[in-house]
Formats: C-alpha cells, structure tokens, sequence
C-alpha cells in the first residue's frame, strides 16, 4: 500500500459523510425554517417593509391583521417587523456565541489531546472550572463585567460553552491519535505539524458539526434569557427575548409575547432537529 | 476494587478541591477585568450613602489600594475561612444575604428535582409502554421539544394559566404552595427533558440486550422483567445526569424567581448584577461552583460502589457537555470511560 492511499482513505471517509443526501420530511421542514430565520437576518428590510424603531401611537395594541401581521405593540409599531429585525441581533450573536465556543473550545481540546502529559492536565482543570460554574451563571457574571450589550452577551454565551467543545474535541483528537493511518503517517516520517493538521484536525473537528448545530440553538435560547434579563441591547432594540420581555407587561395583548415565543421556539427546534439528523447519519 | 477505592476517592478529592479555589480564582478574575473600578464607583454613588468613614474602611478592608496580585490572595484567603465579605449595595455580610435567601432557593430547586424525576421518569417508561404508532412518537418528541421553549416562556405561559386565569396563586405572594409547585414546573421542564432523553436511551439500549429475549424466554413476567432488567440499570447513568443537572437548576433558579417574584439566590445576584455588587456576586458563584463539585464528587465516589463494572482509574465519569448538550454524545463519553 502506498502512502497516497493511506492519508487518501480517511478524508474521502470524512468528506462523504458529513453530508447525507436524503432526509425526512421534518428535517426539510427545519431547514426551510432555518433558512427563512437566517434571510430575515441578513436582510430583514426585505421582509419587512415598515419599520421597526417608529410607530404609530394612534395604531398601539391592534391585534394580527393583514396590515399588521402580528399586531402592533404599546407604542403602534408593527410587531412582524420587530421580530424580523430582532432575528438580525438574536440569530447573528448566537452564531458569534458558537464560533466562539468552537475556536476557544476545539483549540483548548485540540491542544490537550494532541500534546497530552502536563498540557492536558492543565487545560483539563482549566475545562472542569468553567464547567463547575453553572453556564448560566457564569454567562450573566460575564456580561455583567463587560457591559450590558448584546455582543457582550454573545461572548459571555460564546465563553459558558467552550468548555463543552473542548471536551468533545479532547476525546475525539485522543481517538484519532491512536488509530492506524496516523501511526503510519508517522512512520513514514511526518511532523507532527503536519500530522496535526492533515490528521488529526480535519478527522477530530467532524463531529464538532452537530454539536455546533446543537450549541447555535442552544445559544439562541441562552441570549434570549439574557435580554429577557435586560442584559442585551436596551430598548427600541428587538432581539426575541427581548419582546417577550416587555410583551409581558401587557395581558390584554397577548400576541406580544405569542409570536415572538412561537418563532424562538420554532427556530430552535428546527436548530436541534438538523442537528440530531447531522449525528444519526454521521 | 477496594484497593485501588482509596487512592481513587483521594485522588477525587483532591482535583475537586483545586478545581473550586481555581474556579474562585476565575470568578475574581472576570469580575475584576471589568473597565473602570465598579467598587469605588459603587462607594462613592451618594445613593448608597456611605460616609468617608464608611468608604475607608471598606477599602481597607478589600485592600483596595494594594496591587491585583495582593487583593487577590487576601480574598481566597478570607474565602477559605467562610468570610464573603461585606455587599457594597447594603453594607451587610453577604454570608447573611445568602444565608436569608438559600431556604427559598433550595426548596424551589428541590421541588423542581422531583418535578423533572417525575416528568422524565413518565416519559421515558411510557416510550417502552404506548404502542408504537400510537403516542409513542409523541412522547419520544417531548424532550427536544421541552429543550426548545426558553424557560422564561414556560413560567409566563403557567402565571398566565394558573395565576390569572384559574387563581390558584397570586402573584402578589408567590411563596405558596401552588406558587412554588408551578415555579418549580418552569424549573423542572427543561431539567426532565435532558433526564428523559438519557432514560430514553438507556431503556432502548436495554430492551434490546439478549438477556432481555432470554428472560422473556423463560417466562419472566412483564412487570418483573420491566422492573428487574430494565428499570435498574437504566436508572444508574440517570443519577449520573441528575448530579450533572444541579448547576442547571441554580442557573435557571435565576430566570425563574425573577418571573415568580420569588427572593431568593436568583433574585439577589439580579440585584447584584444590577448595582454591581461584586462580593455577592463573587460569593454566589463560588458557592454554586462549590455545590456543583461536591455533588459530582459524591456521585463519583458513589458510582463504583453501586456498579461493579466500573472500572477505576484513567477518566472518571462522563461529565456534563453542556446544560443541553445531548443525550447521546454524552452517553458515547459514558461507555467510553465507565463500562469494561
């Protein structure tokens, strides 16, 4: 057998099964989900064509209608609009939460398997200290340090969720490292720099991809409960957890708190679903 | 097994003890990267109306004219003799602001236990028992389903329920019975699903072992062999998880006791956050982190003794991945690590 045949092998192995091509009809149902959330945050003037800072004061309160979608809240603005622009802040800082969790944690977890012996029983207790402390707790610690915004709350989230990745990353680098086309590639005289790449990187990070997946929805749900803390952007700001916040305040208006609860709710079961079906067929 | 116990259990305790004073450690260190001095600007907010005197001594008493290095000893220090220091809102002992509102936090947080056992333990048996077509699918879908509602959108839905609709608390004084029942059911939802998904697993695992057929084969009564063969072990690893939830309750607690209006350990680190009283914030996190290693050590120590396959040294059990992190990574971790 030649070398090209031994590296060759695992990453056609990797590459084909990241990827499934089938799926059940709720995983299509939730990445059209996914996918309508996701364009409302890229371009969410182009869902909604009234604005979601001013309103009307003679328009407050109005119930769903064809003119307001979702009704209006306390100040006339529409409230379709406000959960379309909300989904900028809230889906953009949890995709900021999970590139944090996947960079610091895949790093701390690439490092501790990789290079092992004391590197490893370090990070290892640095891993168990953040798991100690209640990621929620933690999460709020940290915004409140570094300020009351909603790109501090995506860090704090981003930071509550590293240890998780560097776990995962940690047992999956431990893996590959024993298996055989690794030894070979040492055999025949790779580096360890090259190994670690070429090897252990690409093989050890496929199954951070649904866990990724799970931590974006997961994250969503951890934003939301901070703004609904009040420890996002304030007000005229509309991320989802947000509106639910001061929806709340008004009974009598129930589709204040429904539809943006609907939409959260909808979007993270859509995000678990994917993810669930990523690791089945993975 | 009990000659290799001793230096297990020792070893245990010892990475539990460094991993509370480092998670001390940390907490000091992120309160303190804050921009600005929040302490001083604290003291000298004429809300808070302290006097020179009152300002001195309390920057004497956190050395707050002494390097980083220095404050920080001398704070792990008074940490380890039980003293938390003074709250800079109300100039009280924050071991007695905590003390006042543990009682309603733990009461809550154990009744959110049993809420979640309950719940968890109803789903996942009734997954082995409803026909397949029917309800089955159903059940099985609850717990993504329950890891998907934000908490917060659980308790108003139960306050708009049962508290304005059908009065069976008021929200004037949520600290009754009914009260702390539907409080603890906003806290316990998400906690069940996490336990149901791995009971869930773990029966399906089970039921579909050779020595189930066997049983089966000789004539052993469902109920026997439901309860012989697939109840115990299905519930050990579920212990496991039970251990790993707790840091989940006291996060949660938080979001919880502020939509109920309960005061307790969630509502004082909201007041906390909110006027940037650093020594009841950098207590409360210690202390949650302290509770968190001590009910993961006697978990661990606790699993060898119940399970004889479990074998010692290397890794110790699966710890927690994330509050949802799923089921089945973790129990990937679990076989990895426990089962010979």
């Amino acid at each position: 057998m030649t070398g090209a045949a031994l590296t060759e092998k695992p990453r056609a192995f990797a590459r084909t099964r990241v990827i499934p091509t089938t799926a059940p009809v709720t995983v299509i149902f939730s990445f059209v989900v996914v996918v309508i959330v996701l364009a409302w945050s890229l371009a969410p003037g182009l869902f909604a064509q009234q604005d979601p800072t001013k309103g009307d004061p003679a328009d407050k309160f109005l119930p769903p209608s064809l003119a307001h979608l979702l009704g209006t809240d306390q100040l006339g603005r529409d409230q379709f609009a406000r959960v379309v622009f909300g989904a900028q802040s809230s889906v953009t800082s949890a995709l900021v939460a999970v590139v944090i969790g996947v960079v610091v944690g895949g790093l701390i977890g690439l490092l501790a398997g990789f290079l092992g012996s004391w590197t490893d029983v370090v990070l290892a207790r640095f891993v168990d200290v953040l798991l100690a402390i209640p990621a929620f707790l933690l999460a709020v610690v940290i915004v409140s340090s570094l300020g009351f915004q909603t790109i501090n709350a995506a860090i704090a989230t981003g930071v509550s969720a590293v240890a998780v990745f560097a776990r995962v990353m940690r047992a999956e680098v431990i893996k590959v490292r024993g298996s055989v086309f690794v030894e070979s590639a040492y055999l025949q005289g790779g580096s360890s720099l090259h190994i670690l790449f070429r090897h252990v990187l690409p093989n050890a990070s496929r199954s951070l991809i649904p866990l990724a997946v799970l931590q974006f929805g997961l994250s969503i749900l951890v934003i939301a409960s901070l703004a609904f803390l009040g420890y996002g952007d304030p007000p005229p700001a509309s991320d989802w957890g947000l509106l639910i916040s001061s929806g709340k305040d008004y009974p009598r208006s129930p589709w204040l708190v429904v539809w943006p609860a609907i939409v959260t709710i909808l979007t993270v079961l859509s995000i678990n679903r994917i993810s669930r079906w990523l690791r089945k067929s993975s | 097994m009990l000659r290799t116990y001793g230096p297990y259990a020792l070893r245990r305790i010892g990475q539990a003890i460094v991993v509370v004073l480092l998670a001390y450690l940390f907490t000091f260190f992120v309160i303190s990267i804050l921009p600005g001095d929040p302490i001083t600007s604290t003291l000298r907010n004429p809300e808070n109306g302290f006097t020179e005197e009152d300002i001195a001594r309390i920057v004497s008493y956190y050395g707050l004219d002494q390097p980083f290095i220095v404050q920080l000893v001398n704070s792990l220090g008074r940490f380890l003799v039980g003293d938390f220091g003074l709250s800079l809102r109300s100039n009280l002992p924050v071991s007695q602001l905590i003390l006042d509102a543990l009682g309603s936090t733990l009461q809550l947080a154990f009744a959110a236990l049993l809420v979640a056992v309950v719940l968890a333990v109803g789903i996942a048996y009734g997954t082995q028992f409803l026909p397949a077509r029917y309800g089955q699918g159903l059940l099985r879908s609850l717990p993504s389903l329950f890891l998907s509602v934000p908490n917060f959108v659980i308790g108003l839905l139960l306050i708009h329920l049962f508290a304005f609709g059908l009065g069976l608390f008021s929200m004037i004084d949520t600290e009754t019975p009914w009260g702390t029942f539907f409080a603890a059911v906003a806290l316990g939802i998400p906690v069940s699903a996490q336990l149901a998904e791995v009971l869930i697993a773990n029966l399906d695992h089970e039921s579909g072992q050779e020595y189930i057929s066997v049983a089966r084969s000789r004539g052993l009564r469902q109920s026997k062999l439901f309860l012989r063969h697939l109840v115990k072990p299905s519930s050990l690893p579920a212990v496991t998880v039970l251990a790993l939830m707790v840091g989940e309750l006291l996060g949660g607690a938080l979001i919880t006791e502020s939509i109920f209006g309960r005061v307790g350990i969630g509502t004082l680190v909201e007041g906390a956050v909110a006027s940037q009283d650093l020594p009841v914030l950098q207590a409360v996190v210690s202390l949650a982190a302290l509770v968190f290693v001590t009910v993961n050590l006697l978990a661990d120590l606790a699993y060898p003794l119940l399970d004889p396959r479990v074998q010692l040294g290397g890794e110790p059990r699966a710890r927690a991945l994330s509050p949802a992190a799923d089921q089945e990574i973790r129990s990937d971790l679990q076989e990895e690590v426990s089962i010979v």
